[in-house]
């Protein structure tokens, strides 16, 4: 009821309010959206100068081309793949170590919550290089093992410290009563801190699985065979040295981020959580 | 007895727990980073590092002026990018805390380009720019009866990266900034307002007050994703025109995998490594700050 009162009390503010969001919300999808009209674009149309701004008629042909004449369904696998695969192992390390850090009495448990913090922050572009040296030596270059162990090891620190945040604001008594009940300390964690905790872990799992499904620099570096390659480098199929075919490159990128905008909009506030938590611990 | 058997056995229960993650991470970060500090003094032949020569890749990185034409592009970038996000993120998050019906809409919308990778950002923004029919190129032909290629322009292309990158991680501020906001407790602002306080009052020296440690966080957080970022950079122009939007970060990357300078790449990723050593000090500090 209060939040009616004050849209009474200043209908001025409001609308100027809502008249500047509008124009922000339009600037955050302007790009997005001549994107989507060149994809319905035809070869022509893309090309013409003044450009349309909406296309002349829909055309799906650079969407069927997308899924019927290119690779991109392979991509698209591997992604799903890879950021499935990849989240669910990080997670799952990044909670048990962040369950013995916080309630296990270990005396090094601060100098390691402190040395996984700082691991965390350790800039993936310094790290590429010999990541690059140590994988051609080990033959793992070009392999899904590959970018999966460097996927999860970067993402383990940043899940274990949002983690720790989350466990250590759980009641001691949650633990004492497993405890009583004959549960060991293993047993407790994963019949009660684990469910319990299960609406954070997942926003959490979600950043990480945006991190995946987006990079490009790992899937870029440490792949090259075709069959391999994650969607984000898959896009670069339609830059060819004879230039780019933009249509059919808007398509394939409308269809890449359709998941992602989909998962947002229905899970928005689980993401907005997560993001709040890595930023601002605990 | 029975209870340093039990501290025993929870002992090792907890290495257990930790091991994996311990494991991983010492692997696929510590000794990488080792790696390339040892790769960094020797020289290297694609992937096989060769004879030991000193200082000389740190020299081809901070003895060139090209290596400080990164370090000042770094910097411009990180400056420019706050310049334009911090204030622009505050005003729109706080515009998003108002009360008025239909705002979670619009709050959803507007948060939409932080779920895009840069790639995707990078390729949006290349085509709306595009020299020879991009829609902005048209806007600029309107106005300037010629065809201007705006990556092709150093500062236009300096300013434009600056563009895309703000609007893809403008969203993070914008949450950081809605999330502040709403533990400022409404009794404090009825009191305020109850004073006889008008609301720029308020907002000024109550509200921005309130959320400044953490416009703080943002401001170091971002600075070090902006200074780390390639793949926006890369997609976007390359670092051209003449290295200029070419950062320090982008600098490492093409070294590696563009010229296959795999030595000069990792003298690039050690003063990476150190200058974020330098940031993430300031932002622990910041963290342990904002907890008392």
């Amino acid at each position: 009821m209060k939040e009616k009162g004050q849209l009474g009390k200043t209908p001025i503010l409001d609308a100027l309010t809502v008249l500047a969001l509008l124009a922000a919300a339009l600037a955050a999808l302007f790009p997005v959206l001549w994107g989507l009209s060149t994809s319905l674009k035809s070869d022509g149309e893309v090309t013409s100068f003044p450009p349309h701004i909406f296309p002349s008629h829909m055309n799906l042909d650079n969407y069927v081309s997308v899924f019927t004449q290119s690779d991109f369904m392979i991509y698209m696998r591997n992604s799903i793949f890879i950021t499935v695969v990849g989240v669910i192992l990080a997670t799952l390390i990044a909670a048990h170590a962040a369950y013995a850090l916080t309630f296990f009495e270990l005396k090094i448990n601060k100098i390691l919550s402190f040395f996984i913090l700082m691991t965390s922050m350790v800039p993936p572009v310094a790290l590429l290089v010999p990541l690059y040296m140590m994988g051609v030596k080990l033959h793992l270059y070009n392999t899904r093992i590959m970018i999966l162990l460097v996927y999860i090891a970067w993402r383990t620190p940043v899940l274990t410290w949002i983690m720790q945040g989350f466990f250590s604001k759980l009641p001691k008594e949650i633990l004492e009563a497993g405890i009583i009940d004959g549960c060991s300390k293993a047993k407790s964690f994963y019949r009660l801190i684990l469910p319990i905790s299960q609406p954070g872990i997942v926003s959490a799992a979600l950043l990480s699985a945006v991190y995946i499904w987006n990079d490009y620099l790992v899937s870029s570096s440490f792949i090259t065979s075709n069959e391999l390659k994650m969607l984000s480098v898959g896009l670069y199929q339609y830059i060819t040295q004879y230039g780019i075919k933009w249509g059919l490159l808007m398509a394939a990128v409308m269809v890449s981020i359709i998941p992602m905008i989909l998962l947002f909009v229905c899970l928005q506030s689980k993401f907005v959580d997560g993001m709040a938590a890595g930023a601002v611990k605990g | 007895m029975e209870r340093t058997r039990v501290r025993r056995s929870e002992f090792w229960m907890g290495c257990g727990f930790l091991a994996p993650a311990l494991i991983i991470i010492c692997c696929f970060t510590v000794i990488p980073i080792i790696t390339a500090i040892y790769t960094s003094f020797h020289a290297t032949n694609y992937a096989v590092v060769g004879e030991y020569v000193g200082l000389k890749n740190y020299i081809s990185v901070l003895g060139k002026s090209v290596g400080w034409l990164n370090i000042l592009n770094s910097i411009e970038y990180v400056g420019l990018s706050l310049l334009l996000a911090v204030p622009l993120g505050v005003g729109i998050g706080s515009l998003l805390n108002r009360k008025i019906r239909g705002i979670a809409a619009l709050r959803t919308l507007i948060i939409i380009p932080w779920i895009l990778s840069q790639t995707v950002t990078a390729l949006l923004w290349k085509w709306l720019l595009n020299g020879n029919y991009g829609l902005v190129t048209y806007w600029v032909y309107e106005l300037t009866g010629s065809k201007i290629d705006l990556f092709s322009n150093v500062w236009t292309a300096k300013f434009l990266v600056v563009v895309a990158n703000v609007w893809n991680s403008l969203p993070i501020i914008i949450i950081l900034t809605i999330a502040a906001l709403q533990t400022i407790s409404p009794e404090l602002i009825e009191a305020a307002k109850v004073d006889g306080a008008g609301r720029g009052k308020i907002y000024k020296s109550i509200v921005l007050p309130l959320i400044r440690p953490t416009i703080g966080t943002a401001i170091v957080m971002q600075s070090i994703e902006y200074f780390n970022m390639v793949t926006l950079l890369y997609v976007l122009t390359s670092g051209g025109p003449f290295n200029q939007t070419q950062t320090l970060s982008l600098a490492a990357y093409q070294n590696g995998f563009d010229y296959w300078h795999m030595d000069v790449a990792a003298a690039y990723s050690i003063v990476i490594f150190l200058l974020n050593i330098v940031f993430s000090l300031f932002y622990v500090r910041i963290l342990k700050g904002n907890d008392n």
